[in-house]
């Protein structure tokens, strides 16, 4: 690649990112606070996810980004003792509103948990096909989606032999592989994933985060971790959480990547991306 | 600093290495004094037990057991000191104990066959006792009539207990609706029902009114109110079991709550889900009250759950037990072993049926 070609590209880049920041916002929160029970968790989160960018939420734990996230595609809710104000707007319409059926909800925002959660009862591919079957949905080539979605969560060539095997016989790290499939295989168009790395090594890791770049050209990704560099490698946008002692949560800073990494406004974002506290 | 980097033996030949197991090595001493400990008390309580009036069970209890509790004590301390004494008498408790309850049990079954097997016959097993009184000779009538009958009823019972105690455990752990310390307090108070009881209630609302008759299906009713709270409550302490992790991955995937107990909860419970089915129905297979009271009894073989009085295996022992003919008694031990051996092929059924394992599923 000559010179000026390279900087041909490196100019389309960087107004794809301003353009990204500009997208029209697909998944927004406003003044969302959360309660459990009478403790206060989270206080007034405003946070906007662009259409197609990822978004990384950042923070020490306890901080509320697990709580947050399940907000943002109701399953906050199934905690009895679960509170919530504010709204959560996609495609301009607050999810929590009485006419909202949850489970379609849930349908075009997909989830990734932290621990693996593959279903026990089913096989291999049965794990990667239970989201159109607990959802209803028809759609046949499933034999191109199994291939599909486990190629893309990088998992294909370890189980491609034994699609058939208990989904329990397999690594830790496997699981969540498994699950981010499973995930993509029901085509969502806002993707949550709560620290989907944790459990995972490095190879796998770095196998997902190329599968998070590669989808966002066709999701919205909502990622929590507390990988720094795993951050940087990903995401467009960054929100740092921060919860005082006995305070709730709440954003301290959000914005582009490159700023809140680069040159943070906040102290205590200065110190958390270096690693300082938390 | 440098790392160190792996190197391969220079020589294998004289490198090679065998699997071995060091931490099965005990010492001489120790294997000797666990030797002395238990071959010491043993000898005693033998000779005992052989050369001196005292019955076996107080030589069992008295001596040897307590003997063997000192011995090993000793033992432990002489090889471990001091601390070796407390792991040695929970071990020799532990031991004691599971002897005993095994010990327990197979002289039942032993008294079991020992009495039962003179009865038992191809014949025992199919015909039925039409023209037979207590006083004939054993080559004459079976169980059969009895057999049909106990497994109709248990059918009948297990058909309406085990949906609705099933759907009850879902209720409280699933739907987790407003009614639930109502409904586990109520299904609670049911499983302390007296059998005869379940019997009498059925006789009263159904039978006495001349509603239906003595017949399969009132036996089953009487059954199934003994068996849904074994049902229920058994199933609700496996769903328990099952992680949230699980329901919350369904309904993230834009599951129903239906679909959730259905495709998956009920699914992965499923050994458990057996095992409730299981205990449920040994809970009520031997039960004689509700079916004396409800089912009656019949010399001949019914098939019709609607017709008249239908035999089973529990009204058929009492019925014979109490008969001054040896040979009605060795036919009611015969019933009781055929019992048995029905749970025991029921169980082993549902086991495997229940194994199913996922990696060969389709
Ligand atoms: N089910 C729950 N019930 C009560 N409190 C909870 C529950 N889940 C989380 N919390 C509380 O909410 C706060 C935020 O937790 P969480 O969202 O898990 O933090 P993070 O994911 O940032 O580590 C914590 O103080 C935690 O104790
Ligand atoms: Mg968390």
């Amino acid at each position: 690649m000559s010179t000026a070609e390279f900087e041909e590209v490196a100019m389309m880049e960087s107004d794809l990112i301003s353009a990204r920041k500009q997208a029209p916002s697909e998944l927004r929160a406003e003044n969302v606070s959360v309660w459990f029970g009478k403790r206060k968790v989270l206080e007034n989160v405003n946070i906007d996810f662009p259409k197609n960018t990822v978004t990384a939420l950042i923070g020490p734990s306890g901080c509320g980004k697990s709580t947050f996230i399940r907000t943002l595609n109701r399953l906050h809710e199934l905690i009895p003792s679960a509170a919530l104000a504010g709204s959560v707007l996609y495609e301009g319409k607050d999810i929590y509103s009485s006419d909202v059926d949850p489970v379609h909800i849930r349908l075009q925002i997909g989830m990734v948990f932290q621990k693996p959660n593959p279903f026990p009862s089913m096989t291999i591919r049965g794990n990667v096909l239970s989201g159109l079957k607990l959802s209803g949905m028809k759609r046949d080539n499933h034999d191109d989606i199994v291939e599909h979605t486990l190629t893309a969560a990088g998992l294909w060539t370890e189980v491609k032999e034994r699609l058939n095997h208990a989904a329990g016989d397999l690594s830790g790290g496997q699981q969540q592989r498994l699950v981010i499939a499973r995930a993509l295989a029901v085509q969502p168009s806002v993707l949550l994933m709560d620290e989907p790395c944790s459990a995972l090594d490095p190879a796998s890791t770095l196998k997902i985060e190329e599968t998070i770049r590669q989808l966002s050209k066709e999701v919205t990704i909502v990622i929590v971790t507390h990988n720094m560099q795993q951050a940087v490698r990903v995401a467009d946008n960054t929100a740092f959480f921060l919860a005082q002692e006995g305070e709730p949560g709440h954003i301290v800073e959000q914005g582009l990547t490159t700023d809140i990494f680069g040159q943070p406004q906040d102290q205590r974002t200065l110190d958390y991306v270096n690693g300082r506290f938390g | 600093m440098s790392t160190i980097t792996y190197q391969a033996p220079l020589d294998p030949e004289g490198m090679v290495q065998t699997p071995q197991r060091p931490w099965r090595h005990k010492p001489r001493s120790f294997t000797m004094a666990v030797a002395l400990a238990v071959v010491i008390p043993a000898v005693i309580s033998a000779a005992l037990f052989f050369f001196s009036p005292i019955p076996g069970a107080i030589v069992l209890t008295v001596i040897y057991f307590p003997l063997q509790l000192v011995a090993s004590g000793i033992a432990a301390w002489a090889t471990r000191g001091v601390r070796g004494i407390a792991d040695s008498i929970i071990i020799v408790n532990a031991i004691g104990s599971t002897v005993f309850s095994v010990v327990v049990l197979l002289s039942l079954l032993g008294s079991l066959v020992v009495r039962g097997l003179r009865a038992l016959s191809p014949h025992f097993i199919y015909q039925n006792s039409v023209f037979i009184n207590p006083s004939t000779p054993l080559e004459y009538g079976g169980i059969g009539h009895a057999l049909v009958g106990t497994i109709l009823i248990v059918a009948i019972a297990s058909l309406i207990a085990v949906p609705i105690g099933i759907a009850t455990a879902v209720y409280i752990t699933e739907v987790r609706g407003k009614a639930v310390p109502y409904v586990r307090f109520f299904v609670q108070a049911m499983s302390g029902v007296p059998s005869v009881v379940a019997g009498l209630f059925i006789l009263t609302i159904a039978v006495s009114t001349g509603w239906f008759s003595q017949n399969a299906l009132a036996g089953g009713l009487a059954y199934a109110i003994l068996m849904l709270p074994t049902v229920a409550r058994t199933a609700e302490e496996v769903l328990k079991l099952i992680p949230d992790e699980l329901r919350t991955g369904a309904l993230a995937l834009g599951s129903t709550r239906a679909r959730t107990v259905m495709r998956v909860v009920l699914p992965a419970a499923k050994t458990g889900i057996i095992t409730a089915i299981l205990l449920g129905i040994a809970r009520v297979i031997g039960e004689t009250a509700p079916l004396l009271l409800a089912a009656g009894n019949n010399d001949g073989t019914v098939i019709n759950p609607f017709g008249q009085a239908i035999a089973s295996i529990p009204v058929y022992i009492f019925n014979n037990v109490a008969v001054p003919y040896p040979d009605a008694v060795a036919r009611a031990w015969g019933a009781a072993l055929a019992l048995m051996i029905l749970i025991a092929v029921l169980f082993t059924l549902a086991r495997v049926l229940g194994r199913g394992r996922v990696g060969r599923a389709k």
